[in-house]
């Protein structure tokens, strides 16, 4: 790589419309501006905002916006009547029931996206392109720059002998792997045939059956740390595929809320922006949180007032700068969203997950496959085994012991700034 | 809450702000003499209360007794806009602040009796009522039937945040254009100076309270400079309710450093005069600080939008 490098490149990231990925990509382009290059957002309609309060540009991608505000919140409430119940069914019986039609509403975004992205990047000319999504855009092939695979799920997205299915929660070498495979192939072929013609009229190669995101020829970042990385039977090729240890962006601080019953370990809970909308699920939560000696730290999303009596050792609000708040806590119970087990590694914190959905399935069993956290599934637990499971963690010096040393590792070499480097070394003048 | 016994009586404390007060409105610099009659008299009380308040600013080293002079003035007011949060809580004023918390984290429900707030916080009916009518007094509570009292509607959810930006967009930019608008010298640049500092320190160290303070402070000076006694008073009693806990959560560094460099833009035209200018910037000010932003997505759904709360 002994390319001279020009001295501000633009660097456009793309994130899908979640936000993991979207801060994930915060974390990302922090570390491209420390380095003196421009990154700018490409960003869905309704995340306007969320990368500008990073300081960054946003370009919104002029898709056609359907739903007016009271459409779009009567479509909300709809999604999540319909899927909560989904949510508590096995990751086998979610093929159906949410994992096919999830993969036709992806291919809707990307099929809208093309040709405003077409636009947009023939006008922002940047010299690279950064897509953290589960699903290709052709306008990026054709943008003629150098582009970027974030692979923003677990491991288990890239596929391998040795690699237990995507979205499927299995163990290595499980039996059930085959019937699993034949039952998704089944589930989203009709979402992939239609994804596979909208490549077809880009002047794109077909993708094998259930693939939707091929690896970039240029650059792969995956932010499986190694603590819980995967052997697989054809490693990958060290050039392209560069492991980031995490990559965590930079938060202000997080100071602890006094509690009226304070004292005790400092427990986080957050499932994410759709997870919390699961309020029945953290009610039943909460009054076991009431019986333990530790303080509660719950992200509620914007249903703070679904609650009522709150226990004295619980806070709850609308939003946290995780990072800085895992950083405090002694246990972080979560739904196995990447970025959230890579937080919970990076600052050595264990994780009791608890999954309802996609790769959550995937993270939760590698927790347990690697001793960095338990595995709780969300509708069978008793408050006894629930309450059992938290104590149990957090009294489990050992795991601890191993996190802190692993985070001491983690934090050596961040993957924000190994993924800048990683993403500069592409640019040429 | 037991301990009420040594903590100083409310009218002590209030007095000893409205000491503060006069003395800031009159520039008094270091080392000023504040005779007991000289400041009794100012401040329209007997010399008695007097002693006891500058007693209780002298443990807080804010002045300085000495016995051939009596007391003086040990601090540059100008320099420090918050020399309340310095002093002693009273006994109420906890109670309240601790009612406020744990309503904005839904520990209580919207309607409290003063029988429930006594046997939730070990406290007497007294301290309970007077905690309650400080509440009542900032608009945060209305009286309800019975010994029931209803928490107002905060700006602490999406809809509420958004009324509120609307309200203060109206009145904010008005608040400077009524004619006869004067900024208070002094109370402007101890909060540049405020400002100016915490803009300095590195986003680690960035203190989010002292951002929620200054804000208020801020936009409060700019509520009690108008000539309108009107809005000053609409204003005032909607910017109480930013300081409610749970407000200023979740807001990033970056926007919070961007907000008071804002500020510090407003306060320049202010100081020069030049209102028409900084009552347009207040407005793109308050517009940036009210950007819509998604509440949740996920794979496979649209972004559910709502008004996200941004510092102002």
């Amino acid at each position: 790589m002994n390319r001279m490098r020009k001295p501000n490149p633009t660097i456009a990231l793309f994130p899908e419309a979640s936000f993991g990925a979207a801060l994930n990509c915060v974390g990302i382009a922090q570390a491209l501006r420390a380095r003196g290059a421009r990154p700018v957002f490409i960003c869905h309609a309704g995340f306007t905002g969320v990368f500008a309060d990073y300081g960054f540009q946003e370009y919104q991608l002029p898709t056609e916006d359907r739903l007016s505000d009271s459409e779009r919140q009567s479509y909300w409430q709809a999604f999540v009547r319909r899927h909560l119940p989904h949510f508590r069914l096995s990751p086998a019986d979610q093929l159906e029931t949410y994992v096919a039609p999830t993969w036709e509403a992806i291919v809707d975004t990307a099929v809208d996206a093309e040709a405003p992205l077409r636009q947009l990047l023939a006008r922002l000319k940047p010299d690279a392109v950064v897509l953290d999504n589960v699903i290709m855009f052709p306008a990026i092939a054709a943008s003629g720059c150098p582009w970027v695979r974030v692979v923003s799920c677990a491991e288990t997205e890239l596929p391998d002998a040795n690699v237990p299915p995507y979205l499927s929660g299995l163990a290595t070498g499980d039996a059930a792997r085959a019937a699993f495979e034949r039952r998704y192939l089944a589930a989203v072929a009709p979402a992939h045939e239609r994804f596979n013609r909208l490549r077809a009229e880009a002047g794109l190669a077909p993708l094998p059956k259930g693939s939707f995101l091929e690896a970039s020829p240029d650059l792969n970042l995956l932010l499986t740390p190694s603590i819980v990385r995967r052997e697989r039977t054809e490693p990958l090729d060290p050039d392209r595929f560069v492991y980031l240890e995490g990559c965590v962006r930079s938060e202000g601080p997080f100071e602890v809320p006094v509690f009226p019953r304070d004292g005790g370990p400092l427990v986080y809970l957050s499932f994410g922006s759709l997870g919390a909308m699961d309020v029945g699920l953290i009610e039943r939560m909460l009054a076991v949180f009431d019986r333990l000696p530790a303080r509660f730290i719950v992200n509620v999303g914007g249903l703070r007032d679904a609650y009522r009596a709150v226990p004295d050792n619980v806070y709850l609000d609308a939003w946290f700068p995780q990072p800085s708040v895992v950083a405090k806590s002694d246990l972080f119970i979560h739904h196995g969203g990447n970025n959230s087990f890579c937080e919970a590694l990076r600052f050595g914190v264990p994780s009791l997950i608890m999954p309802y959905c996609w790769d959550g399935h995937d993270n939760a069993r590698r927790a347990e496959e690697t001793g960095v956290g338990n595995h709780l599934s969300r509708d069978g637990w008793t408050e006894g085994v629930l309450e059992r499971a938290i104590v149990g963690l957090l009294a489990d010096d050992a795991m601890r012991a191993r996190l802190r040393e692993n985070a001491a590792h983690m934090a050596l070499k961040p993957g924000t700034d190994v993924a800048a480097q990683a993403i500069l070394s592409l640019i040429r003048t | 809450m037991q301990a009420a016994a040594r903590r100083p009586r409310t009218n002590h404390l209030d007095l000893a702000q409205r000491i503060l007060d006069v003395a800031r409105q009159r520039g008094f610099e270091p080392g000023t003499h504040l005779p007991e009659q000289q400041i009794a008299s100012l401040c329209s009380v007997s010399r008695t209360p007097v002693r006891a308040a500058l007693r209780l600013l002298a443990e807080q080293g804010v002045v300085q007794w000495e016995a051939a002079t009596g007391y003086r003035l040990a601090v540059d007011l100008a320099a420090q806009a918050a020399v309340t949060t310095e002093l002693p809580a009273a006994e109420e004023d906890e109670l309240a602040e601790a009612i406020l918390r744990d309503r904005s984290a839904r520990r209580l429900d919207q309607t409290v009796t003063a029988s429930g707030l006594m046997r939730r916080y070990n406290a007497d009916r007294k301290t309970v009522l007077k905690a309650l009518t400080r509440l009542t007094d900032e608009n945060l509570l209305d009286r309800a039937p019975g010994q029931s009292w209803l928490f107002r509607r905060a700006p602490d959810d999406p809809e509420a945040q958004g009324e509120s930006y609307e309200f203060r967009l109206l009145l904010e930019p008005a608040a400077l254009l009524a004619p006869g608008f004067r900024l208070d010298g002094a109370r402007a640049a101890a909060l540049r100076q405020g400002m100016e500092a915490l803009a300095a320190l590195p986003d680690p160290a960035f203190d989010t309270r002292e951002f929620q303070r200054l804000d208020i402070e801020f936009h409060g000076m700019i509520a009690d400079g108008s000539a309108n006694r009107f809005i000053t008073d609409a204003l005032s009693d909607h910017l109480r309710l930013r300081r409610l806990p749970g407000i200023y959560a979740g807001i990033n560094v970056f926007r919070l450093k961007q907000s008071l460099r804002e500020h510090l833009t407003i306060l320049d035209h202010l100081e020069s005069r030049q209102y028409e200018v900084a009552a347009d910037l207040l407005r793109v000010h308050l517009r940036l600080s009210r950007s819509q932003r998604p509440q949740a997505a996920s794979r496979g759904a649209p972004a559910l939008f709502g008004m996200i709360s941004r510092p102002d």
